[in-house]
């Protein structure tokens, strides 16, 4: 009887999680934060994995259980708060107070964890900040004088992380969303960027949808176009300069790159006989104009969102994005998006990222059909 | 002979739609349509369309390969998502225009729909195609 009843929560766990076809999400795509919900229950698994940490509890509900899924951050930024696997095991009781998932299924996204006997807090996320600036150190230069954009020769490890934006809008508009690009207000819509018609209301039915729909999320679509400077756990810049060229390693999503060539080449052929297929990364060639590389890219496919958000774009998006390594510690990014197939217009936006100086750029791994 | 043609559109569509058949996030309409818009004594039940869109105009091709026509006067409304479009279609009797009225259902999934009704000189009937 009891393997029997086991049997059935697991089942019901598998369930679950076949429901659920996102990866790492904003939290407001799956969950609502206007519906409330506290769960008393006994953990029957912990699953610690990317890109959510999920941990099941069966509650009692007369004389039977129900087993809920409570999902929590990732590993990484569990980690970062003093979490390890260890800290909640299967058969303690816990409570947990958090928002429950919009269609109605049996999860739950934990705001706070305590031990139903002791009542001591064991969820307790602290959010990142940016390590605190040293000095006003200057920019670290290449022997010719040029800029260099990843660390200094000899220097501790470091990457570029935690952007002063996570969302891209016209000339950095002042509208409200979370760092996810969700407005506070879709009415806002039309302020973010100058979409043609088609484009708007594209994007007004992804807000409405909470975003649920990302493919960045849902496939780990790469992160192409401004998007990668945005997204969580950082890039890293590698200059390979005796074959001209800058790989983009990008810290969060699946974990890929992006190359840019500084040797000259036009964007066509960059990769014998791709002419005719558009990448998620577009086809960039930059060039050092004094103090910033300024990065021409094209030829990019309309299978994933640039940016965070939704905003959309066509194979006929042309960016011109310009990096300045300001000093040690910052990097001003500057993109002017140039899309005649979705926008009425070439608009521009611009933030900057600090260096996090003496660490590796976090693993995160995008996991397809992973919650 | 028809399942031969019915074929034949279908591999053309897909050789000219080739990079066309996976996930699409940008404008709606871009992309391959494989339906059916029969009976009817003028044409095939099975429908291909190919869409594209350049930032001004939505082009196109109906049934290509076989009973091909370019599409004409072709719109979409965001506004319900209402799309229209027309094709002249050659046939022994002459010009046929075809119109063809319809609206993008599951707007937000890859195999998004588009119903609606389509009519030519002599004949009218039902429609329904979905994103390849």
């Amino acid at each position: 009887m009891k393997s029997g009843v086991t049997l059935a929560f697991a089942l019901v766990a598998v369930l679950l999680l076949g429901t659920v076809g996102s990866a790492h999400h904003p939290i407001s795509a799956k969950f609502d934060d206007t519906k409330p919900q506290t769960l008393s229950g006994v953990v029957t698994l912990v699953d610690w994995r990317n890109p959510h940490v999920h941990i099941y509890i069966n509650v009692r509900n007369n004389n039977d259980a129900d087993n809920w899924a409570i999902e929590l951050e990732s590993p990484i930024d569990l980690q970062a708060s003093g979490w390890t696997k260890d800290s909640v095991k299967p058969g303690d009781a816990i409570t947990v107070a958090g928002i429950t998932a919009r269609n109605g299924s049996r999860q739950l996204w934990a705001n706070k964890i305590t031990m139903t006997g002791t009542g001591k807090e064991v969820l307790h996320v602290t959010p990142a900040t940016p390590p605190a600036l040293l000095a006003n150190r200057p920019t670290p230069r290449w022997p010719d004088k040029q800029p260099r954009l990843g660390p200094s020769a000899g220097g501790a490890q470091g990457y570029w992380g935690f952007p002063t934006s996570t969302v891209l809008v016209e000339n950095n508009a002042a509208i409200p969303m979370d760092q996810w690009g969700l407005l506070k207000n879709v009415a806002d819509a039309k302020r973010v960027a100058p979409m043609q018609p088609w484009a708007l209301a594209l994007y007004e039915l992804r807000q409405r949808r909470f975003l649920q729909d990302d493919p960045t999320y849902i496939n780990c679509k790469p992160p192409g176009g401004p998007r990668q400077f945005q997204i969580p756990y950082g890039v890293q810049f590698v200059e390979d300069r005796d074959r001209q060229r800058i790989f983009v390693l990008i810290g969060g999503g699946n974990n890929n790159y992006r190359i840019i060539y500084l040797d000259g080449r036009g964007h066509a052929g960059q990769v014998g006989g791709d002419d005719d297929n558009p990448l998620y990364y577009g086809r960039a060639v930059g060039k050092w104009e004094g103090e910033s590389l300024v990065v021409d890219t094209r030829g990019f496919n309309e299978d994933f969102w640039f940016t965070n958000g939704g905003l959309p774009h066509t194979e006929q998006l042309k960016l011109i994005e310009k990096f300045t390594r300001e000093n040690f510690d910052t990097l001003k990014y500057e993109v002017t998006v140039d899309d005649p197939g979705a926008y009425t217009r070439p608009w521009s936006a611009s933030w900057t990222l600090r260096w996090v100086t003496g660490q590796e750029m976090p693993r995160h791994l995008c996991q397809e059909n992973r919650p | 002979m028809r399942a031969l043609k019915i074929a034949l559109a279908v591999f053309v569509a897909c050789l000219i739609g080739g990079t066309l058949i996976s996930a699409q996030e940008g404008h709606p309409l871009k992309g391959s349509w494989l339906g059916t818009w029969g009976p009817a004594k003028t044409h095939s039940n099975d429908l291909v369309l190919v869409l594209n869109w350049d930032g001004k105009t939505i082009s196109g091709m109906l049934n290509p390969g076989t009973d091909d026509a370019p599409i004409k006067n072709a719109t979409l409304n965001p506004d319900g998502w209402v799309v229209h479009l027309e094709a002249d279609v050659k046939d022994k009797s002459g010009v046929l225009n075809y119109v063809l009225d319809g609206k993008i259902e599951n707007l937000s999934f890859q195999n998004r729909t588009i119903v609606g009704t389509w009519k030519n000189q002599r004949e009218s009937g039902q429609l329904k195609i979905s994103r390849q």
